[in-house]
């Protein structure tokens, strides 16, 4: 089993075409409450995230704050486990395809010959479950570049010593040679012999921020995660940065993941693009492809609210209200309480109802009990007939967006109790919608084709 | 200086070190400068200096008592006579001991009590604090309910109790003392650390592969251990001044050349108008505590790992 | 000693939006302190100059730098109000926002607020502790006091008429739900609607003038251009004048009438917003607007300028970017260059548009403007 294991790795590392590969990545944090520390429910920082990374590419992550782009870098760099699913390297065309076969079926529905196969592969490739060697293998091919310049660099550390730690770790060098190779790496990001016996606060942002460069080179690592790497950076710095970060790029052969927020650099430097809003996955594609024809009314409301890039066609893409809590995120598609252009099939849901109430500020505060069904029907009971009354008519008014009252199938009241239930609808799917182009909007994918039929 | 300095080039690993030990002094000389130009360490430092020398010199400055010189000698001849008297610069005790010799060579008691107190102190502390931030969960909730437990109790009195079980020793202060005063460090230790533990750095080290206890030894704990300087530079100002306070009720040997110890036997002559015995001791005591407390104070500002990021 | 700023003469007119761009370090945030004074003395020092200040309503210009303190707290907050990067640090987190906004209504609205909640007349020292009271620096005594039958019904309508004045401002800013969020405190709203908050209370008194001093650099995209409209829209219906200071050029383009760009404390360029983002004159401007990445340009080929902001420690005088810059010529580096009109309302403080006779230095010593055709 070792043996091949062994002989695996050997020519994963030489031919795979995907270098890293995310498949159902899940990624949840408890919320404890109160002096016993018990578990009130879990934010879903990253919540069945799949994607791939090609050698040679780089992809771009690109999202809000709180989107879980920053969790999703960490997971895929081994900093944090995942809860569910994982992180597989190296995989060769032919298990990367047999893994995906075996993941799309479901897990009730495999043979115990295909389980098998699975906890092999699992075994194999998997970063958090695979054999220890391969593991530091890894470990040494994937290295960050963090966002905070200040925070990445130990103070009370000479460059030399930051610079050159990593060989130390895997004792690569010592002594002369040690300090020689530190004066290569500084040379290849711009700085020079003169700046290795200085602390880090006696460089600008930009400095350290090729020092933290530096050091992630210093194991000629095949994959970095660039968390952030320019956003604390003034523009003309940054676009030092991003130029050494491509220059870099073509003289190692690296791969790169490049997390931001930013749509200029990431529509700069990215071959491809993963658009993330509330822990998952609404678009990926080229780069180009994303940029000029989005498929997701999310991306083109950040291509619309990016000052640059906004055009006045984009302009009715002013997203309202406020991104929803991610420890309940809504159902169907996450971004349809804010979306401009959302139907009846995006997953209204209860949650909507309290959420309506409160940013037209009518006072919930009449409900004596909730009787929850599901997501999707509840009964709500109140103190009096009247505040009953406000509430069905406050669903009925034109505060509540259309859509959302042809998606209700039932909106009763009797006497204090108001019954409210809306057509369930499936979790929206990524489709494909073109050339390596994917989205999970049912307005661009089949997954409902009366919409279809009706645009 | 860049003489080696073709890129690529090699320095030679001695030329790197001298180099690298120049920055780290100058870095020294930084906090020295500061420390001077600001009034409070200045004034703390120069009294701490004085007893140093005081302590350290106290068997050039007086002959020592055979056969234990940390015994005052007693000049039953001369009893309760004031200062300025032939022999006896500070006068003498109610039982003829030299006040000048109890000044003296209190401070070497002193010394003695504070640094071994704050060095067992620091230690176990650390340790203890280390291991509940470091490694958090389980070990940090026994721990600290453990702390809290200790810190429940009044210091002093907590101290007191102590001593008074163990008996009337120099030797028993000590322990009393470092009983106390070990979970101010581990607590100061813990929060540093938790604080320091989500620095970009230390994800750094983690991503290059560094072990552990490596990355506890270099990026962690060299980076939360100022507040500790400091807390141990204040605390060698509070253990003298809780020992005297515990030796001044009598929890101390007889006749031991130490300040709490003197008060103690000139507190009755007072009212008498024999002041000197416990005024030159009680001064000693104030003014070794202010001493140490300014220069804590003053390190504080002057370590301030902020004042270092600019 | 560090010129942080360093000879910076702005105009600001009235209703109109004026973009201050710089770079860290180029001194854009210690200039719109200094319009308050609010940068502390010392270690700071107010070497010269002056802020000359028009309010509306009195037409009377004053000079912010050098009236009394008194005068200047009745200006602060109210004829100019200033909104921060940084909503979390700027609000107190000890106050609900409702006791956040009653504070600026009851330093300089008191009188208004009187007039509306109808109390003309009561005994002597009902106005101050009134005025304490919606402050909320009421002693224990003087809450006791305000329990008692005049007072009581007195403070009821000026809390009413408070509350009112609070959530009209808050909903002017598109707060949704503002009598929920009156009664919230900081911690409990998001970075967006924090900045809301901060807004209404810079808005409150209807100022003259309001410093936005890089207001949307903490906020998300999506939330940060509904921010720039929010401001815009209170502009339009205030005819307040903006200063609005941000690294972000593209920002500054999308709001502003006239764009002046700062650099190592200096103002290098003034222009119409239009003028400035289609024909900027001075190096510097253009090599900021080069290096903002765009698809089009190919990848490791970004205009970066080289090198970083020189020290402001004692600067001899010169072009402060003629290290940089790829068409300095020797002058550069022995004399400072003035900021002149060098185009109608156009200003910029380069050689390149100087004539070296009215300098009266050689040609050669000249920067050569020919650099740039040719790269």
């Amino acid at each position: 089993m070792t043996m091949t294991a062994m002989q695996m790795s050997d020519r994963s590392h030489e031919a795979s075409e995907y270098l890293v590969s995310v498949r159902n990545l899940r990624r949840h944090f408890p919320i404890k409450e109160g002096v016993l520390q018990r578990v009130a429910g879990h934010v879903r920082a990253v919540d069945d995230v799949s994607f791939d990374i090609r050698r040679g590419e780089t992809v771009g992550l690109v999202g809000e704050s709180g989107c879980g782009k920053t969790t999703l870098g960490r997971c895929i760099s081994g900093l944090l486990n995942p809860t569910e699913g994982g992180v597989y390297f190296g995989l060769e065309s032919e298990p990367h395809r047999e893994l995906d076969d075996l993941l799309n079926t479901p897990s009730d529905g495999r043979t115990a010959e295909q389980d098998q196969r699975l906890k092999e592969l699992t075994h194999l490739y998997r970063i958090d479950a695979m054999p220890k060697k391969r593991w530091a293998e890894y470990r040494r091919n994937c290295q960050v570049v963090f966002q905070d310049a200040f925070s990445s660099l130990n103070p009370r550390q000479l460059v030399k010593d930051i610079v050159g730690r990593p060989l130390k770790v895997y004792r690569e060098a010592s002594g002369s040679h040690l300090n020689a190779r530190v004066i290569e790496l500084l040379d290849s990001v711009g700085l020079g012999e003169q700046h290795l016996f200085r602390y880090p606060h006696q460089f600008s942002g930009g400095q350290r921020q090729r020092i933290s460069i530096a050091r992630a080179l210093a194991l000629d690592p095949n994959f970095i995660v660039l968390d952030e790497p320019t956003s604390a950076l003034d523009v003309s710095v940054q676009a030092q940065i991003l130029n050494l970060l491509h220059r870099l790029q073509q003289e190692h052969g690296l791969t790169y993941l490049f997390i931001t927020h930013d749509l200029n650099v990431v529509r700069h430097m990215s071959d491809r693009i993963v658009v993330m809003y509330l822990g998952q996955i609404c678009e990926t594609g080229p780069s180009r492809e994303v940029f000029q024809n989005p498929r997701h009314p999310y991306t083109e409301a950040l291509i619309a609210a990016d000052p640059t890039g906004g055009s006045e066609e984009r302009d009715g893409f002013r997203l309202m209200g406020p991104i929803p809590d991610p420890a309940r995120p809504p159902r169907g598609c996450r971004f349809h309480t804010r979306c401009p252009v959302a139907t009846e099939f995006c997953g209204w849901d209860v949650d909507d109802v309290v959420r309506q109430l409160e940013s037209s500020g009518v006072s919930i505060e009449g409900v004596s009990a909730v009787e929850r069904h599901s997501d999707f029907s509840a009964e709500l009971d109140f103190g009096t007939e009247a505040q009953a009354a406000v509430l069905v008519d406050q669903l009925q008014s034109d505060a509540v967006p259309d859509v959302m009252k042809r998606s209700l199938s039932q909106l009763k009241r009797s006497d204090k109790r108001v019954s409210v239930a809306f057509d369930p609808v499936e979790e929206v799917r990524l489709e494909r919608v073109g050339p390596e182009h994917d989205t999970a909007c049912v307005l661009h994918t089949n997954q409902y084709p009366q919409l279809r039929e009706r645009s | 200086m860049a003489r080696t300095a073709e890129v690529g080039g090699v320095i030679r690993p001695v030329d790197g070190r001298l180099r690298a030990l120049a920055t780290r002094t100058r870095r020294l000389s930084e906090i020295a400068r500061e420390s001077l130009r600001n009034p409070t360490t200045l004034i703390g430092g120069v009294i701490v200096v004085l007893f140093l020398l005081m302590a350290l010199f106290a068997p050039l400055l007086i002959e020592p008592n055979t056969p234990n010189a940390y015994q005052m000698p007693r000049d039953f001849s001369s009893v309760n006579v004031p200062p300025g008297t032939d022999g006896h610069v500070l006068g003498t005790t109610p039982t003829g001991g030299d006040v000048l010799y109890g000044i003296v060579w209190g401070a070497r008691t002193s010394l003695r009590l504070s640094i071994i107190v704050v060095a067992i102190t620091v230690v176990i502390g650390v340790a203890v604090g280390s291991f509940a931030g470091f490694l958090g969960g389980k070990w940090d909730e026994v721990l600290m309910r453990l702390v809290d437990v200790f810190l429940s109790v009044p210091e002093l009195i907590f101290a007191l109790a102590i001593a008074a079980v163990l008996g009337p020793a120099f030797g028993n202060i000590i322990l009393a003392l470092a009983v106390v005063f070990w979970v101010k460090y581990a607590r100061i230790i813990r929060g540093q650390i938790i604080h320091v533990k989500q620095n970009e750095y230390v994800d750094a080290a983690r991503v290059m592969g560094d072990k552990r206890w490596r990355i506890f030894l270099k990026d962690v704990l060299p980076n939360s251990i100022t507040p500790v300087v400091v807390q141990a530079t204040v605390d060698m100002g509070h253990v003298v001044l809780i020992g005297a306070t515990l030796s001044f009720i009598g929890l101390a040997e007889a006749g031991l050349a130490e300040w709490g110890n003197l008060v103690s036997e000139g507190q009755s002559g007072i009212i008498a108008g024999r002041w000197w015995v416990a005024t030159f001791a009680g001064a000693m005591v104030f003014l070794w505590s202010l001493a140490f407390n300014l220069l804590g104070d003053g390190l504080r500002d002057v370590l301030d790992p902020k004042s270092e990021r600019r | 000693m560090v010129h942080a700023v360093d000879g910076v003469t702005l105009d600001i007119h009235e209703g109109e939006t004026l973009g201050l761009v710089g770079e860290t370090g180029s001194g854009k945030s210690v200039t719109a302190k200094s319009l308050l004074r609010l940068v502390p003395t010392p270690p700071g020092v107010y070497a010269g100059g002056e802020v000359s200040f028009r309010p509306r309503n009195s037409g009377e210009a004053v000079d912010l730098l050098r009236i009394p303190d008194q005068q200047l707290r009745g200006i602060r907050g109210n004829r100019i109000a200033m909104i921060f990067q940084d909503p979390a640090k700027a609000l107190n987190p000890a106050l609900s926002v409702k006791q956040q906004l009653a504070e600026v209504f009851a330093e300089h609205r008191s009188s208004e607020l009187f007039r509306d909640a109808k109390i003309v007349a009561g005994p002597p020292g009902t106005r101050p502790l009134l005025r304490r009271a919606a402050h909320r620096h009421s002693t224990f005594f003087e809450r006791r006091l305000l329990d008692l039958p005049p007072f009581r019904a007195m403070e009821k309508r000026l809390e009413r008429e408070l509350d009112e004045r609070i959530a009209s401002a808050l909903s002017a800013t598109r707060i949704p739900n503002p009598a929920k969020v009156m009664n919230s405190y900081p911690h409990e709203l998001s970075g967006g609607m924090k900045q809301r908050v901060m807004i209404a209370q810079a808005l409150a008194c209807d100022p003259d003038l309001l410093i936005a001093d890089e207001p949307t650099t903490a906020l998300d995209v999506t939330i940060q251009a509904r921010i720039l409209d929010l401001i815009q829209d209170l502009q339009e219906q205030h005819h307040a004048a903006v200063l609005y200071i941000s690294h972000d050029l593209s920002l500054v383009k999308r709001i502003s009438d006239r764009v002046s760009v700062m650099y190592a404390g200096k103002l290098v360029e003034t222009a119409t917003t239009q003028q400035l983002f289609d024909d900027p004159l001075h190096p510097y401007t253009r090599a900021l607007l080069a290096a903002v990445p765009t698809a089009e340009q190919a990848r490791g080929e970004l205009a970066a300028i080289e090198g970083t902001v020189p020290e402001l420690v004692d600067p001899e005088p010169s072009c402060r970017f003629h290290s940089r810059c790829p068409h300095a010529g020797p002058i550069c580096a022995a004399r400072e260059p003035q900021l002149l009109t060098r185009k109608q309302q156009h200003r910029a403080a380069c050689f390149l548009y100087d004539d070296p006779q009215d300098l009266g230095c050689p040609v050669d010593l000249m920067p050569q403007s020919q650099v740039s055709e040719t790269q």
